[in-house]
């Protein structure tokens, strides 16, 4: 009974996690945005692997890549980019996730580990279709450091909410 | 062994890896080349749209209470300083109104209705942001319904923003005048030297350490003075003339003596856009 109850929950937080990240993006664009620095919000993913370690969701990989292809098409503009990377990231977590015993450090660095992967293949996807020409040391100097902490940020206010979320609705 | 190379997993991360290429293939050409992306793509995003417009709500408007006890705190000083601009505003007003009309009435002489500075103009706000360092990106509520078109210019109060990229019916994404896509559709843009003559270029770049746009093909050599102001020239495409861009930050000569590149102040503040003003050209 009580994971039927996720098959409703999962979608609605999923999706409200990727508007959040557009609308944080636009009301804090000028601390986040500025010469030296630029933040991604990654929410959407954070829901993710709080859902991979914690939650007991049904076709999480079949989620995860609608979800991708919705923020492809509402943010990008350019279809298949998180449409791949999210489904694969359920699975790059899950992998890790075999070798340790859950807790809130080692979420918390599977978490900084899945966002750097991200990071870095959005920037390859968008180098390769010439949206930028930033070289691979703008990328780790300007837009890792300042988006791993304020993922992290987030990460430490919500890991308690998002994990009896999960936890409830196991 | 030959098994192995064919197991399942393989297989599936192949299929998706092809089917992902083709993806972004595809929506590069559908971006390049069409009018307004695909039915289902239109769909996917009005409806996300109207989503976004729920979500964002409450965000807005804990923006709107901060910044507005912000502004609260030097309201005093600003309005003293306000005092004395707008008795000159007035005048100048007054004067802006009389030679509008002179030139409705000279251009209806001339039997000239279109001309490169008339467009019509749609407000909008802003609806969210890609979050993505290589795309500077908004996504705002009007769309094709509104009567916006592809290509069109976008302003803030201040100043020129940004390109629309992508129309569908209820919103559409503004592709912001600080990217560094290299087949983003550039502005045309022109300064006035320190003689008088007009020089043209195009904003070609955007410097990030600094936050100044970069006006190249200039081939001129006359000499600009710092804090001109540069405005677009309306050649070559849907953007109309006279709409303010920056002013001129530095200009940077290259081996050859000519001012190759010119460095830009933006008038508009890129990172602070809550709602924004579309140029619909009116002569085509």
């Amino acid at each position: 009974m009580r994971t039927e109850k996720m098959n409703y929950y999962f979608p609605i937080g999923l999706f409200l996690a990727m508007f959040l990240d557009g609308g944080l993006t636009q009301v804090f664009a000028k601390q986040m945005f500025t010469n030296t620095m630029a933040m991604e919000s990654r929410l959407v993913l954070l829901f993710i692997v709080m859902a991979v370690c914690y939650g007991n969701v049904e076709h999480l990989v079949m989620w995860s890549a609608i979800v991708g292809l919705f923020y492809d098409m509402f943010y990008t503009g350019i279809l298949g980019v998180f449409t791949m990377i999210l489904p694969l990231m359920v699975y790059v977590t899950k992998y890790m996730f075999q070798f340790f015993t859950r807790s809130f450090i080692v979420v918390l660095l599977i978490y900084l580990i899945d966002i750097t992967i991200v990071t870095f293949l959005f920037f390859w996807a968008n180098s390769l279709v010439d949206f930028t020409n930033a070289t691979i040391t703008d990328l780790i100097g300007r837009t890792l450091g300042p988006t791993l902490i304020y993922n992290l940020a987030w990460f430490v206010v919500l890991f308690l909410p998002l994990e009896h979320f999960f936890e409830t609705n196991y | 062994m030959q098994k192995s190379f064919f197991n399942k997993k393989l297989v599936i991360v192949l299929i998706a890896l092809i089917i992902s290429f083709l993806l972004i293939a595809f929506s590069i050409a559908v971006r390049n080349n069409r009018k307004a992306p695909t039915f289902v793509q239109q769909i996917g995003n009005d409806a996300a749209g109207i989503v976004d417009r729920v979500v964002s709500y409450p965000l807005d408007g804990a923006k709107n209470a901060t910044s507005s006890f912000f502004n609260l705190m030097n309201t005093y000083q600003e309005n003293q300083q306000l005092k004395k601009q707008v008795d000159s505003l007035a005048a100048k007003d007054a004067e802006n109104q009389t030679l509008r009309k002179e030139n409705q009435q000279l251009k209806a002489q001339l039997k000239l209705s279109k001309s490169l500075t008339n467009y019509d103009q749609v407000t909008a706000y802003v609806l969210t942001r890609t979050p993505s360092t290589w795309q500077n990106q908004v996504t705002i509520n009007k769309g094709s319904l509104a009567g916006i078109k592809k290509g069109d210019s976008v302003l803030s109060r201040k100043g020129i923003v940004g390109r629309i990229t992508e129309v569908n019916n209820s919103n559409s994404k503004v592709e912001l005048i600080s990217t560094n896509n290299d087949s983003a559709n550039r502005f045309a843009v022109q300064v006035t030297s320190k003689s008088g003559d007009v020089i043209n270029g195009l904003i070609t770049n955007y410097d990030t350490n600094s936050g100044d746009l970069v006006m190249g093909q200039v081939t001129s050599k006359k000499k600009i003075e710092k804090g001109t102001k540069v405005v677009t020239s309306g050649m070559g495409g849907s953007t109309p003339k006279g709409l303010l861009v920056g002013t001129v930050e530095k200009v940077s000569d290259d081996d050859y003596g000519l001012p190759s590149k010119i460095y830009i102040k933006p008038a508009a503040d890129l990172d602070d856009l809550s709602f924004v003003t579309i140029a619909v050209r009116t002569d085509d």
